[in-house]
Formats: structure tokens, sequence, C-alpha cells
């Protein structure tokens, strides 16, 4: 890093959010501050995700890149802040895995084909954790036993009812040939808590992602077992795929991307998607993802389209079968 | 103004039957005894006890259903009561489309003016307080005050 | 020791140092807005720390919320209307001794015992985080249940008022806490299909709109006769705080405790800390007749409580990489950035760094007395600016604090309803402070509830089951016997009522 930029920087967002940029060119995309609207709260990692992304973005755009936290809502409120905003490319946001599921489940009518998609820029698998003193030395055991004691005996958390960790432990268990309420669903308030539940032994397994569960495993309170995904991933290579260890060939995730208003204009589309291929390709971004450990992929907006599209899809199905879906 | 305790215990009981009412269109899930509309339940449950609590009260002390206080009844003062939450859903209504700096400008300079600040004083104030909470809230934390007719400038 | 020298020399670098006055400074101003809270404080600094080393980056965290929950303090004793969450507790009775001429007192007593209660916080942080951590760890739903019960069971002892009217107040809090997405199946409650209110109600601005427009609409209606200001008040604002340390020693310490307690548990942070300590205060003070008129007693316990549980925060946060609120929520992701992943080898493998925080925390504490007494000079001027254009200004502050909170207008909207339903209430000796709690504490405590028996499969014996747990439900249930015990023995003999 070099100390002056540093200190401009510094200086620019004590004074004012580098407000001093000058509209060199007027009517040419972005004329003003552009708004990166986050439907998660401060401190977690979508809007830790989103905020190194805004702040590469800023320097890419010349222009001030704002976050704002829309929150609440399961995430409804911020996704619909995004869809209604006026397609300018002034106010785009990072949309979430939630928008797949949401209106499956009757919350909203918000879909992906709401959105003009930009780019995907982060996706992670689901794991299974354990408490560390929890009996079971591999995914193995914790099958077995799961499969052997009558259903309701196992509780489990990571999201509130009908959330995408609830999804994935409801896909595993139908995998495994149970019922998705065989292991009984404790509803929380997110990952976190969900873990602190795990570690005071209030909950047996918390399906959340391995880097959300981090916190806990470098503590030594908590043990992953298995991720649901189709191969390890490097920043935890010690923890096995459901694949390698039961033959279940199941998997799923949570994923990040940005995505602008529905009809956004092609042109703007295209700076946007510039732009945030640059940001994904920086040393910044990726030391800052593996240090959080949390996977990167990319896919062009064409590419997130068919993504959303294949996730929207698959999210249906196991909701339906889940009987988590309504309307 | 100032209802009496029974028909304010009224209006209570009201709520707490509209608020179970709202609670029947809850779905419910089988298996889930806890539901949605457990906590709801209880909740107006108890507020329609104290709603009963306060009817019986107020019927055994008796006295005028509504009491309205002399400012109510001077109408300069009501209007300067009426200003307050006037000048805040103007802001709600019209800031999107004008922007935060003219109308908290014009809102904070017909206010005071209202309330019989000099218009020496005023002026400046208005236009000074209004900056600053742009430069502030806008610039440096980065809250998305509506940009408005300003859009171009700013 | 070597690593302490080395701490020392990390921190008293020129650039260091400069860095911490300017975040002190930055940390005041968000702090003193209502609206803008150190949480915001904190996640606007990442940015800015992606380029710092690591103990700068930390060091502008530290100071700049240490200072925002000091600096809360200010309007809430000035205008009703508190700068930060944490501040939310006692603003009512700060606003109330500030009625009563006491606003040098008051803000006296706010900056020292905040500082003492940072001291206490950072005392225990240095010398007992991993005891603590690990008490605040094996927290389950069913701590948190009883936890929350408690709060509200002291919220009753919150007002003066006729109790009918206090547990209505409490029982609307509640119910206003159940608006939005519910959490036992994620549906949607009394949102009306509306977007904006699946968010839920937003308590800052229904805060802003209760103490603070409530407050306005009641000054208008005269502002025009008089035109002059509030109140005038000279003096030196550490002038009787011997006095007050003298008597409320004890309170002090048990504001501190009770701060670092809660603070150290995940999930619940500074605002709660203050609730609870500021009910607890209440309930064993021998003068409860004068809580809410203006009395010191109570903004001692709550504003030691704020400041201690700030510094405790990071206990879970450095031991185990689990965050205590949500500033150390962020700050995790910032160690992370900086390669100093905590956990219990980070103070094995950076120790001067751990100390270099230390330090930063003692010395933006001692740095917070000159700062925070020009901050009191500064916006004492505030209350000479004659009460025409105070009024106005203030409800701006209102309408930008408000739609901070949530980003939208949404804000603004509920703090306007929420202000007249105040006024509403009050006018009928209803009191708001207990529906504020309610709206605090009410998500937490449906939850843990829910949780609770799913996990019992409705078994109601399991919420004692646990040492904690089963210690906590039976204080809880104490108090209620007790409750009601006294008030059957006491029914019949008149009340001595303060409005």
């Amino acid at each position: 890093m070099v100390p002056t930029r540093r200190r401009t920087l510094l200086a620019a967002a004590i004074t004012g959010g580098g407000l001093a940029t000058p509209a060199l060119a007027q009517g040419r995309y972005p004329s003003r501050p552009v708004q990166l609207i986050v439907p998660w709260g401060a401190g977690g990692g979508t809007d830790a995700t989103a905020r190194i992304v805004g702040s590469l973005l800023e320097r890419d755009l010349g222009q001030p890149v704002n976050v704002v936290n829309r929150t609440g809502g399961s995430g409804v409120v911020g996704h619909s802040a995004i869809a209604t905003a006026p397609p300018d490319g002034h106010t785009i946001g990072m949309i979430t895995v939630e928008i797949a599921m949401m209106h499956w489940q009757g919350l909203t009518e918000l879909k992906p084909t709401s959105y003009t998609p930009i780019g995907l820029v982060n996706q992670d698998p689901p794991g299974v954790q354990v408490a560390q003193n929890a009996p079971y030395a591999d995914i193995r055991a914790l099958a077995e036993a799961i499969k052997s004691r009558p259903a309701g005996t196992f509780r489990a958390s990571g999201t509130g009812q009908g959330g995408i960790w609830h999804l994935a432990l409801v896909g595993w268990l139908q995998a495994m040939g149970l019922r998705g309420d065989h292991v009984r669903w404790v509803p929380s308030n997110g990952a976190a808590p969900a873990m602190q539940e795990l570690a005071a032994g209030g909950v047996d397994i918390v399906s959340c992602s391995v880097p959300e569960a981090r916190a806990m495993l470098d503590a030594g309170r908590a043990r992953s077992l298995a991720i649901m995904a189709p191969e390890r991933n490097p920043q935890f290579a010690q923890v096995p795929t459901l694949n390698e260890t039961l033959g279940i060939n199941y998997s799923t995730g949570a994923w990040r991307g940005i995505a602008g208003p529905r009809n956004l204009p092609a042109p703007v589309v295209a700076r946007l998607g510039e732009a945030l291929k640059r940001a994904y390709d920086s040393n910044e971004y990726k030391e800052f993802m593996a240090s959080r450990g949390f996977g990167t992929v990319w896919r062009d907006a064409e590419g997130f389209a068919s993504f959303m599209a294949e996730s929207d899809r698959g999210m249906g199905e196991a909701m339906r079968a889940a009987g988590l879906a309504r309307g | 103004m100032r209802l009496h305790d029974a028909a304010l215990g009224g209006l209570l009981l009201g709520l707490a039957a509209w608020i179970w009412w709202l609670t029947g269109f809850f779905p419910a899930f089988p298996g889930q005894d806890y539901g949605p509309s457990l906590f709801p339940r209880v909740l107006g449950s108890g507020i329609a006890l104290c709603g009963a609590l306060l009817l019986l009260r107020g019927l055994r002390e008796g006295g005028p259903v509504l009491q309205v206080e002399e400012w109510a009844r001077d109408p300069v003062r009501l209007l300067s009561f009426l200003a307050v939450p006037g000048a805040v859903l103007l802001y709600i209504l019209l800031s999107d489309w004008v922007g935060f700096i003219p109308l908290a400008f014009v809102l904070l300079l017909g206010l005071t003016l209202w309330f019989r600040a000099r218009p020496v004083v005023a002026l400046p104030v208005a236009a000074g307080v209004t900056l600053a909470v742009h430069w502030f809230f806008a610039g440096m934390m980065r809250v998305p005050l509506p940009r408005g007719w300003l859009d171009a400038v700013l | 020791m070597e690593a302490i020298l080395q701490a020392f020399a990390l921190v008293f670098d020129p650039a260091v140092l400069g860095v911490i006055l300017i975040s002190a400074v930055f940390g005041l101003f968000v702090g003193a807005m209502p609206g803008l809270t150190a949480t915001m404080a904190t996640a606007l600094l990442v940015p800015v720390t992606f380029f710092m080393d690591p103990v700068p980056a930390l060091g502008a965290i530290v100071t700049a919320t240490a200072m925002a929950i000091f600096a809360g303090d200010i309007p809430g004793a000035m205008l009703r209307m508190p700068g930060t969450p944490a501040s939310a507790a006692y603003a009512d009775e700060s606003y109330a001794m500030t009625r009563r001429g006491l606003l040098n007192l008051n803000m006296g007593v706010n900056l020292v015992f905040s500082v003492a209660g940072g001291l206490i916080g950072i005392a225990v942080l240095v010398l007992c985080a991993p005891l603590l951590a690990e008490v605040a760890i094996n927290f389950s739903s069913f701590e948190y249940f009883w936890l929350a019960c408690l709060g509200l069971t002291c919220a009753v002892f919150l007002s003066n008022a006729d109790p009918v009217k206090g547990v209505l107040s409490l029982l609307i809090g509640l119910l206003l806490a159940t608006v939005g997405i519910d959490p036992s199946a994620g549906v949607p409650r009394f949102t009306f299909g509306e977007v904006e209110l699946m968010q839920g109600v937003n308590f800052v601005a229904t805060m802003i709109g209760m103490f603070a427009v409530s407050e306005l609409l009641r000054g208008a209606v005269t502002v025009r006769g008089s035109g002059g200001a509030v109140v005038e008040q000279v003096g030196d604002v550490f002038r009787g705080l011997g006095a007050v340390w003298r008597r409320y020693w004890f309170n002090f310490l048990r504001g501190s405790g009770i701060g670092t307690l809660i603070g150290a548990l995940p999930g619940a942070g500074a605002d709660i800390a203050a609730w609870i300590s500021y009910a607890v205060s209440k309930r064993f003070s021998r003068e409860k007749e004068k809580f809410g008129t203006g009395h010191v007693e109570g903004v001692v316990d709550a504003t030691a409580a704020n400041n201690s549980a700030l510094a405790s925060a990071w206990i879970p946060a450095l031991v185990f990489g689990i965050p205590g609120d949500s500033i150390t929520a962020i700050v995790i992701g910032v160690l992370y950035m900086k390669g100093m992943n905590p956990g219990p080898t980070v103070f094995l493998e950076n120790p001067q760094l751990i100390y270099a925080v230390f330090l930063i925390f003692i010395l933006a504490n001692l740095l917070l007395l000159p700062l925070g007494w020009a901050a009191i000079k500064g916006a004492r001027q505030v209350l000479r600016t004659p009460r025409n254009l105070l009024l106005p200004v203030i409800l701006l502050f209102c309408v930008v604090g408000s739609f901070a909170m949530t980003n939208s207008l949404y804000g603004v909207s509920l703090m306007l309803a929420m202000g007249l339903f105040g006024w509403f209430l009050e006018q009928h000796g209803i009191p708001v402070a207990p529906l504020i709690l309610g709206l605090v504490l009410g998500e937490m405590l449906e939850q843990t509830f829910v949780q609770n028996m799913i996990k019992a499969d409705g078994d109601w014996l399991e919420f004692f089951s646990r040492p904690i747990a089963g210690a906590l439900g039976v204080a809880t249930l104490a108090i209620w016997v007790l409750m009601v015990g006294r008030a059957v023995a006491g029914g019949r003999a008149p009340k001595a009522q303060v409005a």
C-alpha cells in the first residue's frame, strides 16, 4: 500500500466520501454517486462482501459507491428496493440466494427475472457442523445415528423456517432416504446465533456454510464433518464432501451477486460488468474473500442469468418436496 | 385532548378484538404447535384485560367523555401544534421529488417564521442547518438523502 | 513484557495518535446525531481501515465507538432524543433532570461514569477475558429467554404511573414487536401487504417519535408566546460529582458489572445492558418513587453499563472470534483481514497487537474526559438557542435521524405515527418507557420461547434444566411471587403515586 493513497483515502472518507470527484463527462455513466443496496445488516457476510466490492467499484467507476443497508423481512425489503429503483444504473444491489426462494414461500412476487443481472461473485455450500464434544467421529457416524434414531430425536438450526440452510438439511435428509422433518428444525435468526446454540448444547447440528461456522470451528467449539458441494473448498481442505463420504451426490449453496432493476440499459450493464470483473480479479478481493473463507465464483451477466434460473428451478423443486412452498 | 378512561378502555377492547380477528388469517402448520398466532393472541388477551379494567374503573368514577385543553380552542396555537406533524407529512410526500436540500430549507424557514423568528435570523439559520446536515449525513455518513431537483448539481 | 513495550511503541506513534484523535472527533459527532449509531460508524470505517496497518485500523474503531456511546447521552439529556440506541434507556430520566435544572450534573455524571465504566469493562477484558468468555458462550436460548423475562419484569417498575397503564404500555410494545416476519414459521404478520412493514417496527425511529416528537408537539403550543431559551444554565460540569460518587458508588459498580456481563454475551450489546441495569437500579433503589422525575441514581447505573458493555463485547470476540455485539461482528472481519485471526491463539501469536488494542481502549477512555467535556460545552450552546429556532431544527434532526435508521421514508413515517401515538398515550397517563422496552425485548422473547418449545418438545421443565437457566428462571419467578404478594398485601393501603 502506498502511504499517500492511504492518506488520501482516509481523508476522502473523513471529509466527505470522495464527493470531490468532478463530473468530467456529463451524460456518461455514472454521472453521480451509485447506491449499492444490501438486503442484510452491517456485520454480516453479505454486508462485508458488498463493502469490499463497493470500494473496488468506486475506484473503477470514479464515482462514490455508497453501501446502503435495507434490512428486515428476511431480505424482502432490500430485494424489493433494488427491483423497484429507477433503472438508470445509479441504484444497484447485492442480491442473494433468497431471491430464488422467497417467492416460492409466497413472501414476495419478486424472482430472479425481476432483475438485470450484472455478475455473480460468490458461492458458499452448506456444511454439517456438530459440537466439538459430539460423539460422532465423522459424517458416516452422524448419518448412521440419525437413521437409527426415531424422527425428532435430533435438532438442527442455521436459519429461520424455510431458509437456505433449512432447505440444505432437508435436501440431505431426503437424499439419504429420510423424511425432511426427521431432524427437528429450530428456527434461528441467522447462522451466528445457531452456532452459539450449538456450542451451548442447545442443538445437535448446524447446517450453515463453513465460513459462517468458522469462528466456532477455530475456537475449538465445533467441528465441520462435511460440505454439500461437488468438491472440497481449498480454504477448508480437511472437510470432505458428502459424495466422497456417503456417496450422496447432493449439493446446493448460498450465492451473492450484483444486479440492478429490470431493463437496465445495455451500456450501463456493460460498464458495470467490466468494472465488476476487474474488481473480482483484483488481489484485494481475492485476499479479502480468502481471509473470511468465502468462496469466489464468477459468472458474467449472461452466465449469472442462467445460473439464477437454474437455482430458482432447483430451489422450487426442493421446497415443494420439503413441503415448504406455499401457494 | 383526553378521552375518559372508560372510553379508552372501550377502544382497547376493540383493538384486542381486531388483533384476534387478524391472527385468524395467519397460516397454521401441522406439527408446529407454537405458530405465528400464539404470541399476538396472548398479548391481545392481555390488552383486553387492561381495557376491561380501565372501562370498569372509569364507569365507577364518572366524568366527561372528552376533555379538551384550552390551547386546542385557540386556532393559532392549534395551528402551531399541527405544524409539526404537517411539516413531517410534507417531507414524506415531497422529498423524493423535490430533494432534501430545497425541501428542508423551505420547511425550516417556514416553521421558524411561523414561530415568529426574525427573517434576518431565520434565513441564515435555515440555510446553514440544511447544508450542515446534508454534508454530515449524506457526505460523510453516506445516508442516501434524496437529491431531487439538485440531482444534476450535486 | 517485551510485547507490552512493543505495544507502547505501536500505539505512541504520531500517525497512530493522529488517527485516534480524528476518529475520536468523528465518533463524537456520529454519537451525538440521532439515528446514527456506533455500529454505522464502525461499518463506515471499515473501507478506510482496508488501507491501514492493524493498530491504527483497530484504534480508529475502538476510539470512535467509545466516543459515540458517550456522545449519545448528550442529545438524550438536552432534547429527549437518544443519540444512539445505547442511551435510550435513560434518555427520559436525563431529560427530566435537565428540566429540573440539573443538566450540568447529568452531563458530568454521564461523562465521568461513562469513562469509569469503560475502564472497568477494559479491566475485565484484560484480566479475565477467557474466564468470562467461557460463561458467556454457554448461553443457549433458555438462558436468553429468562434474561428477556427478567428485563420485562423490571419494566413494570420502569414507570411510576398507574400499574394497569404501565402493563398496558408494555403489552402494546410487545405487540408492536410482532409486526414483520414471525420467528417461528417465517410468515409476515400485521404487514397488510406492505413490503416496508415486513422489516418490523424500528425501535430507534419509534423512540425518536415517542420521546422527541411528542415533546415538540407539547412545545409547539407555547413557542409563539415565549420565544425565549429553554433553560439558562451556568456552572461547572464536574461540580457535585463527589457527592454523587460517595452516595452511589455501589450503583456504579453494579452497573459496570451488569454491563460487563451482558456485553460479553453474544447477541446482547450496550443497549440491552443499559436497559437492564437501569431497571435493576430502580428495582433495588430505596427511592423508587423518584425514578422518572429527574433522579440521578439510575443514570449512574445505566451510563456506566453501556460503556462497560462496549469493552466487554470484545471478550468473546477476541477469545473465540464470536461477536458480543454488532460492532465486534464487524471488528472480527477486520481482524481476519489483518491476519489476526481471533481465537485463543491470537494471544500467543500477536500479543503485542492485542496489548496495543488494550492500550488504545484505555487511551480512548481517558481521551473521552477532555473531548467529552468540550463536546458538552459546545452542545450546551444549543440550549441557548431561542426555542422558535431550536424547535424546527430538532424536527429536522428527527426526520433525518429516523430516515437514516431504515434508509427510507418508512422510518420517517414510522416516526410521525409513533410521535402522535406517543403524545396520545402520554395525554392519557400511559407511560411510554415500558412500551419501548417491550419493543426492544419482544423479538428475543418470542424467538427464544419458540426455540425452547421446539427443543423441549413442549416440556416446560426443560426451561429449568440447565444450571444458569434454572437460576435465572427461579429468580424471575421469585420476583413475580414477591410482586404479587406485595400487591395483595398492600392493595388496600392507598399508594403514593407520582405522575
